[in-house]
């Protein structure tokens, strides 16, 4: 009972501290982080506060008013680790009583715990367990202590933490405390715009944070800040969707349903709009639409002695025809035809017009059904389903060969500057809804367009040019010199320059054909703006490069992985694993391949990026993301014979590998999405 | 007899019985001296108290297999100076377009009135051929001149 309290008293005490220094007391444990902790400052313009007082109000009101500052350290000791059980509700309290010191190799220490992330910890592991796990109850006091403390500014927490590696058990404890914050942070803090440096540091410790899998499904539940809410649709629910449309516009204009679906169907099922139009005038609407006015009658086929079919010019007295309420007649069997013609041969559907001359009105489903063949009728709702999610902007098929579904996504075209919509279908496909391409994180939709508009120019011409050609000194055309001397004269400015030092011609005096001038001031300035304008093309270079690079990496390891999944069969019986036990190489490939994804368009991304402060710190998630996968990928090419025994450390790395990719899109999103990194069009 | 047969019997029964005056259409002759009902000639005269008063223009009309559910192919023979008109012969017309206006109901008749219309009304939105557009657009007193030189051109005999 006492705990209960005790809890709140810490959690006020927590968020008390994060007030004041949101960030420093944050990143205690890694150097490596440290680094990007510094640089968000340079770069943060944002109120502290504001954050604060959002936590703050996030929290239920009884412990707002809880002591403040902190309680004292011992009390808080104890409410850490309770804090702790309360959310590791899976385990005993004994398996953590023992106390473990561990230095703060954050590697091995993930290595261990994504091993037995999804595992019961049974016995035989609890060693293991005992290490990611490490001396809660003891260890917390004096970190508690300090964090309240020690809070005079960055620089003194910098040496503070240096200082810290050299006591292992207490940083140790630090750590396990600051994980414990930062799970609290990021569970609660992801849908938040504001204080996106908070939460992408969440997420830098999520990364340590895997011991915990009741802290991991925390962080799952919530969205990230690059994810975007979208809902999977089936056929049935989108016919779903569009009957209950119709159903209440039916309700308000009292039309009849097949009516109102066509009405609704012109007007692109903006009902606002529709019913608006409608109201102010009703002939006008409906003739617009190719509804009459008159709603009298039923559909239903009729035999008129003396017809004469326009279509076929049949006649004769049992001649079955049909006419919808425009009175255009014709016989059952041209209709029929007509009616498949358009469904079959063209897939139309929402706009299929009487088969009188010059006639507007639509042929609506009655008739449809009183008139076509199940398998037409079918085809027939299957192209309106089809047109509808074509007309909803909130609506996106999959693109995947042959899926079903569509994707509900409220994110508008004009968002898209800003977020990078990716949806993930039930079939496992994943794109970006805003323009159906397959997953681009974090590079926005416009960009891409344009990189891949320029690739496609650009990178193999662009690559010949810049081995085999340079610029005319003066006017900048590229030359090939495809033969003879260095004795160079553009044909288009008519400028003369020599091939070897690009300087005048004309200086170079009687030593003609044989160019030994470097130092002359004309052939190096002539050279330097070279350099210049050739720089703009090695700076794209580089990124293409490196973007095609990570393309044709995925693929390589994805036969790899084909190959391997083979060899899967020979391990199991080499190694004794079970079929379940090799399954890590399938999860370590399939981050393989989304990691490259995402690396991929992160340098097509960067080729926009303006150099700044935000640049660097993407440029730095973006190196270790790299480094991690092309780590991944080197133990992924290890031998089978090899695999077995390296299976902890492809576990821990695969780990890792997907915790960096998602700070670093969280990271990109967030900025994005605030406007702080604006790509350089 | 299939619809398209059958269809193109009663368009040219009913042709024989009533047509608007000066326009001709009749199937051609086979090789072998039958009728083919898939082929016709056609004669559009110039609408009077218009430019194109006085001229008659020949047109052949082709039929597809899938007559009437898919328009015929209507190519002026020789090929007719005018915006909506390709360098082929062949008009370009809303009604003729069986993803536009087509309608199966359209008869033969109602097809070389709308052409006779569009002599005189060409559509700009849809230009077929960069002379006569081209003329129509920017020059008009020269696309007035040229259009009375394709009229004694086209003098019925």
């Amino acid at each position: 009972m006492g705990d209960a309290q005790v809890i709140h008293a810490n959690a006020t005490s927590k968020y008390s501290v994060l007030k004041r220094f949101p960030r420093i007391c944050l990143h205690i444990d890694s150097f490596d982080f440290y680094l990007h902790v510094g640089r968000r400052f340079k770069s943060d313009t944002k109120p502290k506060n504001k954050v604060d007082f959002r936590r703050a109000s996030e929290e239920p009101p009884g412990r707002l008013h809880l002591p403040f500052p902190t309680p004292p350290p011992t009390i808080r000791a104890q409410v850490l680790s309770s804090d702790v059980w309360r959310r590791n509700r899976t385990s005993t309290p004994g398996k953590f009583a023992t106390s473990f010191t561990t230095p703060p190799t954050t590697r091995k220490r993930t290595a261990a715990e994504a091993a037995i992330d999804n595992e019961p910890l049974p016995a035989a592991q609890g060693h293991r367990t005992a290490t990611s796990h490490r001396s809660r109850k003891t260890d917390s006091a004096p970190t508690a202590t300090s964090d309240t403390t020690e809070r005079p500014g960055s620089a003194s927490s910098v040496s503070r933490k240096k200082g810290f590696l050299g006591t292992p058990a207490s940083t140790t404890a630090s750590m396990d405390s600051d994980d414990d914050f930062m799970s609290d942070v990021s569970s609660d803090g992801f849908l938040g715009t504001q204080g996106s440096d908070n939460e992408s540091l969440g997420e830098d410790f999520g990364d340590l944070d895997t011991g915990f899998s009741d802290d991991k499904d925390l962080i799952r539940d919530k969205r990230k800040p690059y994810e975007v809410e979208f809902k999977v649709l089936d056929p049935p629910d989108i016919d779903q969707e569009q009957n209950t449309q119709v159903d209440e516009v039916c309700a308000v204009l009292g039309l009849p349903p097949e009516s109102a679906a066509i009405l609704l169907r012109f007007g692109r099922w903006n009902k606002e709009k529709l019913i608006e139009s409608y109201m102010d005038h009703p002939e006008e609407t409906l003739e617009d639409a190719g509804l009459g006015t008159d709603f009298e009658g039923y559909a239903k086929t009729e035999v008129v002695p003396g017809f004469m079919c326009d279509i076929c010019c049949e006649e004769g007295d049992d001649l079955e025809t049909y006419a919808m309420r425009c009175g255009h007649r014709f016989c059952v069997d041209c209709y029929r035809h007509y009616l498949g013609q358009k469904i079959k041969e063209e897939g139309e559907a929402a706009r299929i017009q009487c088969p009188g001359n010059g006639c507007t009105r639509i042929v609506d489903s009655k008739s449809m059904d009183l008139l076509v063949t199940k398998d037409l009728n079918e085809r027939y709702c299957e192209l309106l389903t089809r047109t509808y999610v074509d007309d909803k902007e909130n609506l996106k098929w999959c693109p995947a060969p042959n899926c079903k579904y569509a994707i509900d996504c409220g994110v508008r075209t004009r968002d898209l500057r800003r977020v990078v919509p990716t949806v993930r279908c039930f079939c496992k496909h994943e794109f970006c809804f805003g323009c159906t391409l397959a997953d681009h994180q974090p590079t926005p939709c416009t960009l891409v367009k344009m990189w891949l508009q320029k690739c496609e120019d650009d990178s193999e011409t662009a690559n010949w040019i810049s081995a085999n050609t340079k610029e005319c000194p003066r006017c900048n055309s590229t030359i090939e010199k495809n033969g003879g001397c260095n004795h160079m004269t553009c044909r288009k400015c008519k400028h003369e320059f020599c091939w070897m030092c690009m300087g005048l011609w004309s200086e170079h005096g009687t030593s003609w054909y044989n160019c030994n001038r470097y130092e002359e001031k004309s052939g190096s300035d002539a050279r330097s703006a070279q350099a210049k304008s050739r720089s703009f093309l090695e700076r794209y270079l580089h990124y293409y490069n490196r973007y095609a690079n990570h393309e044709q990496s995925a693929k390589l390891d994805k036969d790899l992985y084909l190959k391997t999944e083979k060899k899967m069969t020979s391990l199991q019986s080499q190694s004794g694993l079970s079929w379940i036990e090799v399954q890590f190489l399938d999860t370590a490939s399939q981050a393989l391949q989304q990691c490259r994804q995402t690396l991929k368009w992160t340098y097509a991304f960067a080729f926009y990026l303006a150099r700044n402060n935000l640049t660097e710190i993407f440029e730095d998630n973006q190196k270790d993301l790299e480094m991690a996968v092309e780590s991944l990928s080197e133990m992924f090419e290890k031998p089978v014979s090899e695999l077995a025994g390296l299976k902890v450390d492809i576990l821990d790395k695969t780990a890792y590998c997907n915790k960096r990719r998602v700070i670093l899109l969280s990271d990109t999103a967030e900025n994005l999405k605030n406007g702080k990194i604006s790509p350089v069009v | 007899m299939s619809l398209c047969q059958n269809r193109l019997q009663e368009e040219r029964k009913q042709w024989r019985r009533d047509h608007p005056f000066g326009f001709v259409a009749k199937p051609t002759r086979t090789a072998q001296g039958g009728l083919d009902l898939k082929t016709w000639e056609c004669a559009i005269p110039g609408k009077t108290g218009t430019l194109w008063e006085g001229g008659l223009f020949k047109m052949k009309v082709v039929f597809p297999d899938e007559y009437p559910t898919k328009p015929p192919k209507c190519k002026f023979d020789p090929a007719l100076f005018h915006p909506n008109v390709y360098p082929s012969g062949t008009v370009c017309l809303s009604i003729l377009n069986e993803e536009e206006d087509w309608r199966p109901a359209i008869t033969i008749k109602q097809i070389l009135l709308g052409i006779q219309d569009l002599l005189d009304d060409p559509n700009p939105e849809s230009p077929a051929q960069a002379d006569a557009y081209n003329l129509f657009k920017k020059d008009r007193p020269a696309y007035e001149r040229k259009v009375r030189q394709v009229v004694r051109e086209n003098q019925p005999n």
